[in-house]
This record gives C-alpha cells, structure tokens and sequence, in this order.
C-alpha cells in the first residue's frame, strides 16, 4: 500500500485519479475499517492519499458572510483550541470536547467525522443544527452544499469519485440564547454516542423563543430533526413543562433502533428527556 | 491475638519495576521476537462468522487444510491428530483439547494451528483454511443445561452437564429460617467479566537440540505450566522450560495455559526454529478465560436486635464449554456467600455446569466478586427493615478475630473488619453524607453506599501453598532473589526487593531480581490466591535469615573472630563492631563457592486445623484460613434524565495486616475498585446462543480515567502473625467492594434495589421511572 503526500490539490486530485485510491485524513475511522478489512481478507485500497500536507485544508477563518470557514483536515483538537470556535460556535466546541479521547482528537478530523458519517458522528448534530454547508472540491471545480443534503444516509454522502470536503462553513450561534449539547455514552471518555442531542434557542426579549433548532444523533441512520418539537416550543419560555411538552412530542415520532449499546425505548425515552436539560442552563 | 498499630517499617523506596516501566525498557513476553521465528496461529471456526453467524457447538467433520497449505509462507497446518500426548488441557480436570478433532464445545474452539513465516502468511494461511462441521444443538443457560434432554457438552460424562454440585453447612439454617423474626430474600444474578489486560495472552517457543522445549510466555503460572503442557503433548514435564517475565496484566486470566500448549506443539513442529504466537485483543476476548456468570437466591434471617441467625444461599455457575476452575471457583464463592459476618446456621449450594459458552476461570475476586453484591444488598435490607444504620448493622455482625466463620473455621489469623467499618464511619465521606445528598443538582440524585468485603488467601485445604525462595551473594557483592512467582504488575518482586533489602542492610540498589524461570529459579506455585507476596515473602525472609548467618560465619572465620558476637551485616560488607574489621562483601563472594553463595528456603502457608465436616466434594481448596477485610464507600449521583451513574468519590479501608510497601498496598486497593466499578457500572459482557456480542474493547466497555473517581485507600494497621512482617494478600479484596456499595447508593438514590449486574443506565432509567418520587431519608 502506498502513502502519498500531495502539497497541492492538483496534485492531490491526481493522485486520487489512480485506482483504488482512497482519501487519509486522520485514519481514526479508516485505519480501523483496514485493520477489520485485512482480518476479514477483504480488499484494501492501493494507496492512501494524505490531507494533512496541505495547509489550505487546515485551520479557521472568517467568510466575507461572517460564516466561519472551517478547513476539512482541521482536527478536533485544533478546532477545540480555536477561540472563534469556542465563542461563536459553543455547540460544536462541546461535542468536540465529548468526542473519544485526546489522542483520537489529536488525530481525528472533521472532515473526516462527516465523510465518514455515521449515525453516530458527534460533530453532526451540531453542525445540523449552525445550519452548516461543505465545500467540495475536485479536479471539476468547486462547489458547495448545506450539510443536511451532502449526508444522505449512514456512511453515505454525495461525494463524487476523486472529490474531497475542503472546508465545513458554519454561521455564527451568536444570536441563539440558548445553546447545548449533550451527548449520552456508556461511558465518560471512547464512547459511541447512544443518543446526543444539539439545541440552539433564539430568544425574543420577554424570553420567549423565536426560533428552536433540535438535532438529535444515534436515534435514526442520519441526524434526526423533529419540526414538531420545534413548533411546539415557539412562543414559550424554555421552561420545564414547555420542554416537557415537546419532549412527548420528541418520544412519540423518534424511531431509533436496538443495537448492543441500548434498546429502541431507552433512546426514545432519553431523546425526548435530553431536551429537559435545557430548564437547567 | 493480633496488634494493632504495630511500628511501622521505613518509607518505601519507589517500585523496583518503575523505572523501566516508565522507561518503556522492561521486557514482556510480548517483546520476545526472536531472529527468523516462526508464526502460529490458531484456527477457530465457531467464531469465523462475525457475531453474526458462527457457531458454538458442532460435530467437526474435517478441516480442509490443501488452500491453506498452498499460501506462499504457510509451513505446516496442525490438526488433532498431530498432538502427541493427550490432546487435553486443564488445571484441575483435564477436559479441553489443545485442537478439536471431534466436538467444537465453544465458539472460540481451535480446529487446527498454522505455523507461517510472517505474520501475513499466517493471515492468508488462516483465512484459507475451511473446516466442515455440524452443527449441534446448544445449551446456553446453565439451569437449562441441568434439565432432562438437554444438549450434552461432553457427550458420555458422567454427571452429564453438572461439573461439580457441593454443599456448605453449619447448623441447621432450614429449620432457623422458619423461625427467624426478621427475613429478607433476594434472587441476584452476576455477569462474564473479561480481564482485559493489556498484553494480550502471548510467548515465543523452541525446542532445542537435546529435546528440551523452552518457552517464554505471559504466564501466572510458569512451574504448572510444565505440566499442564507435558500432558497434553506428552512430554516429560522437567524437559520443559518456562519464562515468565513481567505480565502486562493478568487478573487470574493467565492462571493456566492459554498458548502454551498451541506454543509447545508449533515448536515440536517446527524444525527447532523459535515460534512466536500473539493472540490479538479479538482472539483473547474469544477464547480467553472470563468471570463466571452466576445465579444466587438468598435468604437471610435475624433476631429484630439485628443479630444475624441464618443464610441460606444457592448459586448456579455457568463455566462454560470446560472445567478450568469452575469447582475451585464456585468454593471460594460458597465459602464467602455469607459475607464477613458471625451467623450461626449457614446452608450454601451451589451447582457448576458446563454449556457453550465461553470458557470461565479464576478473576481477581475469584468467585467472592460474584457473591459480595447479594450479601451486602441483603444486609442493608435487613437494616432497613430494621430501622438499624447500615455501618451499626455490619459492624455488631462483623466477623473478629477468634470467632467461628460461615463454613466452621475459627479465625486465628488477623481479621480487623470492625477497624475498617470504624475509620469508614469516621471518614468525612460518610460524616457530610446527609449534607452532600441533599447537595444534589438539577435532575440529579445523590446516594451513598458502603460495603464490608473479605477474600480469602491461599490455596485452601489439601493443595500445599508452599514457596521456595532463592537468595544468591553475587561475585560483585550485592544480592540476587530468584523470584519463583510471576509479577503480573501487582508489584509482588518489588516487595521482595523490599524485604531482602530490608533483612540484608542493603541499599535498593544491591538488590536484583531473576523474574520466574523454572530452570533458574524453584517452584512457587502461582501468582493467584492473594498469597504471592504472603507464601514467597516468607520464604525469602528465611532465606535472608540464613544468607546473614552464613555471611556473619564466614566473615567471622575470615576476621579471625571466634564466634557471630559482635558481627553485623552493613550495606556492601560484614563488620566486627568491637575491633571495627570489616570484609566487603564482594571480596567475600570471591572466596565463596557457588553453592556457598546460595540460600534456598521454603514456606507454607498455615491451613485450617480440625477442618468442619462440611464441604466434602471439593477436590482441593476448602476451607481457607486467612482472609483480607475491607469496608468500601462511595457516593453516587444518578442523572434523573438519562440514569447514567457517576461515581463522585470513593473510599476503600483494607485490612491487609501490616503494610510493607504503602504505595504497592494503594495501588492494589485502587486497582480492585477501578476493576470492581467496571464490573459494576460498565462491564456488559453480551452472548447469543454462545456467540460473542461485544468481541472487542469498542463493544465491550472497560472505565477510562474519566469514569473513575478519586480513590482514597486507607490502612487499618493490624499485624498477620504468620505472614511475612504481619502482611496479608490484599490483591483481590478491593475487587469486591465497588458492586454492593455502588449498588447499597443507588439504592439511596432511587429507591429501587438492583439485584442484576451491571447497573447499566437502562437499567437505572427503568428504576427510576418505577420509583419517581426522590425518598426521604
Ligand atoms: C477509539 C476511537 C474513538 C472514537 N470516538 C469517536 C467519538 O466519540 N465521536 C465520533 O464522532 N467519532 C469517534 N471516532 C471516530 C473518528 O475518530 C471520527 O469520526 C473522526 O472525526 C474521523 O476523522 P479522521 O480524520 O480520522 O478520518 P479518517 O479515518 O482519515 O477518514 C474517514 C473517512 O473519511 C474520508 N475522508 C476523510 N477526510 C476527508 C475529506 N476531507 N474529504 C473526503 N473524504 C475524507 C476517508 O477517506 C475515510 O473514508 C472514534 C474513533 C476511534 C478509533
């Protein structure tokens, strides 16, 4: 197996050209699916094509628009470190904070949190929520699309063949009051999330919200949204039996699934108390 | 009659193991790799089908060895009928083909062993080869295994699924159950818990020249191992040689072969080449030994002062597809079903039975680990019941020195339970308990738990616990101790460093260390039992005590002094006080004789005399004499919304008679509870007619640092009179503490009792939506 290291896109995207071919960020999802693959004697790409050579693809910055612009190959520490992330993005700053373990945001990436994109991925829920969209590049051109329509199902995206994420672009939370993030594991640190829930709450001056953006991860094969529960908050305080009306509202339309980690209707009931949480800020 | 706070004996010196630890330069099994060796591996088909499919018991028609064969690099592919010698491993009963040729009882069973060039040959060789089997009906619940018609596992054995069924008895707790005016019953069960060492079951293998096979293995049992090997391959155990060097952890895992035998058959295969063969963390979770799952009823009986009366208690152990320990297991488990307290009728029954599940064995906590959450979750019923607090309850029951036990035995050694309930009681944690409860945060509830633990030392009745300590002068003057039982990372070599360091005047630094090898070094059974430190330390005490009489004499004849008077042993020499001659002890090594220069001693542990006449079908192991004490605390907050526990703080108060290495005491305290909160919290051991769920560390969650609080170790001083400077073994009772007390706070905290391990949150969710009301207390 071979491992480049392009300096430049063009180079990059050349090197993706090749057959079998394959896009190494941080390796913290893909070098597990190798080793697996190799155990099972399935087939393992030729050669991995490394991100982290080009600085373009790294670090923070502001957009003409105000969005912050969020390089792919950034990874979660570096993102964590980032004040403008800690200040206006404080929802993606906490689920990166809750993501595995310091040597896996040492290594892992956000791009590769998204490209990988799984039911779970804690930096989904979040990014859903900011009303984020990718940028995507190929030896084709540019271009961009919002977050909610580059996943489509689980470990699917709409990524074309020789086409990487160059950059996450994430508006401001500036404006929402209420911001939180909370992600449930069976246990504290290296754990698949079982339900996570990311709220954002634009409040008017009497308290009141104006505008409620829910997203809930590990309940459904993509990040899951329930306008309903939205709606039901519109109009009143977050107080604890508003959010207990639109946590009913959240058990009785969520469907997750059993796996090893949890029943169906130990995440339904959890889905709808997480939002509970948000009396408490 | 023991003393307390006897003097204390210097401050310890770091660990001998530390800096080479820390360094990353000490040298595990895992690091073995000698020049142009070999690679085997073993083929397991039960489990070739992910958790998805596989399976876990079959008839094994053939293997399929012709596409394996033709891998570039695959040398050899072994099957059942290349084993010499038995083909059968095993403790205590052997049971367990070293390959299958005929049944496939488990799902991590090997059919056959590849021997390859490279680690990648091995892999291709393994994912070539195809075995044909049948697959048989199962059984995967020990109480179905028990009944008419069911699957057998060892088709033909007499007592068909049951391995062993035995009874404790003191009294008659029949008739006192009926009469008792207080009662609490409780139906429990316990969970497989993986031992999740970090170096995964491993060793290199050769054999030689002259026939001899030599080996270098994580092992806690390098002079069984012989044995166990020399069976099943039919060699003569004492041309075996065993290496066992530092452990990367074991916990009882490693007590028996797990590649051993595979290791010695791929060397007597090999055409005198090394072999090396790593289980990965997949394979070790597949066929490695676990902690047994049990069944308990209890039922518990008092008068309304709270003087315990009668306990009644059966268990059901699954040990899986073989023996292993099971029986030896279920008999610490009986012997401590009634916990650490005086009750005058006990009955305790247990069943151990084979099924196809994976193979169960020793774990830290061996079999107490399994019965602890049921006593302890009955006391505090009965003293809520009551109306009595909990501390008061366990300490006016609590077993002391020179009191008869729950299997008969009178306590004549150190037993200082009460000085343990006594220091937790006036801990600020309990003290501020009320306080802190009422503390709790939004959607949170806090509870506080505690628990009195013992664990049994030693082997038991009818097995020697004997040590052999070697002591060498080396030539440069400073001291060799051969080491005869493994340090698996408890820290036991360092102690003995400690103790000849101490017993000889010597600087740490004179002080070396031969890790366990059963050429160099004397048989000293196995690092298990809480009695590493306990058996070999004294018997390394011995043999100090005879290296300063020998090196006195011979320093004294060389002195031209006519007797010991006045003859002291100082760091690097001999010195006669009155006249100030002294004889350095590197000159002294040059003019001893090899075997001068050697003291060989041996120690064994004291067993139970006029043993009660119960207990009968147990082969070895009952009853046990000495035993370590502790009471636990911890405080709890449950999250209303998500039942997710955390654990704020925790205490663990050890009677572990005198200590001689405080930091070694701690670590082993902490480390129990950091397992023994796993266990309780986390540790979800999941299986489907015999298959493997959580097959790796991502499914099969162990604590992080971030899941584990603070936790506090104090020492009730006490002295052991028979154990080296007064120690008792404390590697195991820490283990037993965490389950009842996080169960005993979880209680306070939802008023529900959990009588099923683990607390997961599910589990604690379901409580508190049955218990939606926060108790007042
Ligand atoms: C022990 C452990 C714990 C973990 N804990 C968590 C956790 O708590 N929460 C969580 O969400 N995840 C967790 N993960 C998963 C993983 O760490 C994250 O998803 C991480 O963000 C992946 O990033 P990466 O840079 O390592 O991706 P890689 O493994 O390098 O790549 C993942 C996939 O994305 C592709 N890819 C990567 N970057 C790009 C790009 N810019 N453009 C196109 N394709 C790309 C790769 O080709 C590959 O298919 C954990 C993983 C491990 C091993």
């Amino acid at each position: 197996m071979n491992v480049l290291t392009p300096r430049e896109l063009p180079e990059l995207f050349a090197a993706l050209a090749a057959p079998g071919a394959r896009v190494l960020a941080g390796g913290t999802d893909l070098l597990v699916r190798l080793r697996a693959d190799l155990r099972q004697g399935r087939k393992v790409p030729s050669s991995l094509v490394r991100l982290d050579g080009l600085e373009e693809l790294c670090g923070v910055a502001r957009e003409p628009d105000g969005a912050l612009r969020l390089g792919a190959a950034t990874t979660h520490a570096g993102l964590l470190a980032h004040p403008l992330v800690r200040v206006e993005l404080p929802v993606l700053a906490a689920a990166l904070a809750d993501l595995g373990s310091p040597p896996i945001r040492n290594m892992g990436t956000l791009g590769g949190n998204l490209c990988t994109a799984s039911p779970a991925g804690d930096t989904l829920p979040p990014l859903m929520v900011l009303g984020a969209s990718v940028e995507l590049a190929s030896a084709a051109g540019v271009r961009r699309m919002a977050l909610a329509d580059f996943i489509t199902g689980p470990g699917r995206t709409r990524l074309a063949p020789g086409e990487i994420v160059t950059a996450v672009l994430a508006p401001s939370a500036r404006e929402f009051a209420v911001r939180h993030f909370e992600k449930v594991g069976r246990r504290s640190a290296l754990a698949v999330a079982v339900v996570s829930l990311a709220a954002l709450l634009r409040l008017d001056a009497r308290g009141k919200a104006v505008e409620a953006r829910l997203a809930w991860g590990s309940v459904g094969p993509t990040v899951w949204r329930c306008p309903e529960a939205e709606a039901a908050l519109l109009g009143q305080r977050p107080t604890l039996t508003a959010l207990k009306r639109a946590a009913a509202v959240v058990r009785a339309r969520v469907q997750p699934i059993d796996d090893l980690r949890a029943s169906a209707a130990y995440r339904s009931e959890v889905a709808g108390n997480l939002l509970l949480r948000l009396a408490a800020l | 009659m023991p003393k307390r706070h006897a003097p204390s004996l210097p401050p310890s010196p770091p660990r001998a193991d530390a800096l080479a630890k820390a360094l990353g330069a000490e040298r595990y099994a895992f690091d073995a790799r000698p020049e142009g060796c070999l690679w085997a591996g073993a083929f397991r088909p039960g489990a070739l089908f992910g958790p998805e499919g596989g399976m876990a018991h079959g008839r094994v028609r053939g293997v399929d060895t012709t596409a394996a064969l033709a891998v570039p690099g695959v040398l050899r592919v072994l099957t059942a009928a290349d084993v010499p010698g038995a083909n059968l491993q095993g403790i205590v009963h052997k049971d367990q083909p070293v390959l299958c040729g005929e049944v496939l009882r488990h799902a991590g069973d090997p059919v056959a062993l590849v021997l390859a060039e490279s680690p990648e040959a091995l892999r291709a060789g393994l994912a070539a080869l195809r075995a044909d089997i049948e697959p048989l009906p199962g059984v995967f619940d020990p109480e179905e295994a028990l009944k008419k018609g069911a699957p057998q596992v060892h088709a033909g054995r007499k007592g068909g699924n049951l391995l062993l069924g035995a009874v404790i008895e003191k009294g008659d707790a029949r008739a006192a159950l009926k009469s008792v005016p207080v009662l609490v019953r409780g139906e429990f069960s316990t969970p497989v818990q993986e031992h999740a060492f970090l170096e995964t079951p491993c060793g290199v293998a050769q054999l030689l020249p002259d026939g001899a096979l030599q080996m270098t293995v994580s092992t806690q049992s390098p002079f069984r191992d012989r044995f166990e090997i020399g069976h099943a391959l039919g060699l003569n155990p004492f041309k075996i040689r065993v290496r066992a060097p530092h452990l990367g952890g074991g916990f009882g895992g490693k007590d028996g072969a797990t590649v051993q035998c595979l290791l010695g058959l791929a060397a007597l295969k090999a055409g005198g080449r090394p072999v090396r063969m790593v289980w990965d963390r997949e394979e070790s979770i597949l066929a490695g030994y676990k902690r047994h799952a049990v069944r308990l009823r209890y039922a518990l009986g008092a008068e309304r002062d709270g003087t315990l009366v009668a306990l009644s208690c059966r268990v059901v152990f699954d040990t899986g597809a073989y023996a292993h320990l099971g029986s030896e297991v279920m008999e610490l488990s009986m012997e401590h079903a009634a916990g650490p307290y005086r009750i005058p009728h006990v009955r305790v029954v247990g069943r151990c039975v084979y099924t196809n599940n994976p193979i169960a064995g020793a774990f830290r906590g061996f079999g107490v680990a399994q019965v602890s959450p049921a006593f302890e979750s009955l006391m505090d019923e009965l003293a809520e019941k009551l109306g009595l607090d909990p501390l008061a309850l366990r300490r006016k029951n609590a077993l002391r020195h020179g009191d008869e036990n729950c299997s008969g035995v009178r306590l004549t050694g150190s037993a200082q339970l009460t000085d343990c309930l006594d220091a937790v009681a006036a801990h600020p944690l309990w003290t501020t308990r009320e306080a802190w409860r009422a503390g709790a945060p939004a959607f949170t509830r806090r509870g506080v738990g505690l628990a009195a633990v013992f664990n049994g030392m030693g082997y038991g009745r009818g097995l020697a616990d004997m040590a052999i300590a070697k002591l060498e002068l080396t030539e440069a003057g400073g001291f060799l101790v051969y080491n005869g039982v493994p340090d698996m990372g408890q820290g036991n070599s360092s102690a003995f460093a400690l103790l000849a360091s101490q017993e000889l005047n010597q600087p740490p630094s004179a002080i070396g260390l031969v890790q366990p090898d059963t050429e160099q070094c004397l048989p000293s059974g196995s690092s298990s039992a809480g009695r590493t430190t306990y058996t070999y330390g004294n018997a390394l005490l011995k043999a100090c005590a005879a290296m300063r009489v020998k090196l006195l004499s011979r320093a004294a004849m060389a002195l031209f002094c006519d007797n010991l008077e006045g003859m002291e042993l100082l760091p690097g020499m001999v010195r006669h006080r009155p006249t100030g001659k002294s004889l350095p002890l590197a000159a002294m090594a040059g003019f001893l004789s090899r075997d001068d220069r050697v003291c060989v001693a041996e120690a064994l542990m004291p067993v139970a005399q006029n043993p009660p006449d119960t207990g009968k079908s147990f082969f070895i192991g009952f009853p046990h004499l000495l035993f370590a004490y502790a009471a636990h605390l911890a405080r709890i907050e449950v999250d209303e919304l998500t039942g997710r526990v955390r654990v704020c703080d925790y205490l663990a108060v050890t009677d572990g008679g005198r200590v001689l290495h405080r930091q070694g005491f701690d670590q082993q305290a902490q480390g129990g509870v950091a397992q023994g909160l796993g266990y309780a919290l986390l540790e979800d051991f999941r299986l489907a007619e015999g298959r493997i769920l959580t097959g790796d560390l991502s499914t099969y969650l162990i604590p992080t640092a971030l899941d584990l609080p603070d936790i506090a170790s104090e020492a009730v001083e006490g002295c052991e009179e028979t154990g080296p400077h007064g120690l008792k073994g404390v590697g195991e009772v820490g283990l037993n503490g965490p389950a009842p007390a996080v169960g005993a706070a979880l209680y306070e905290a939802t008023g529900a009792r959990l009588r099923d391990l683990p607390f997961t949150p599910e589990r604690v969710l379901t409580a508190l939506r049955k218990k939606p009301r926060r108790r007042r207390t």
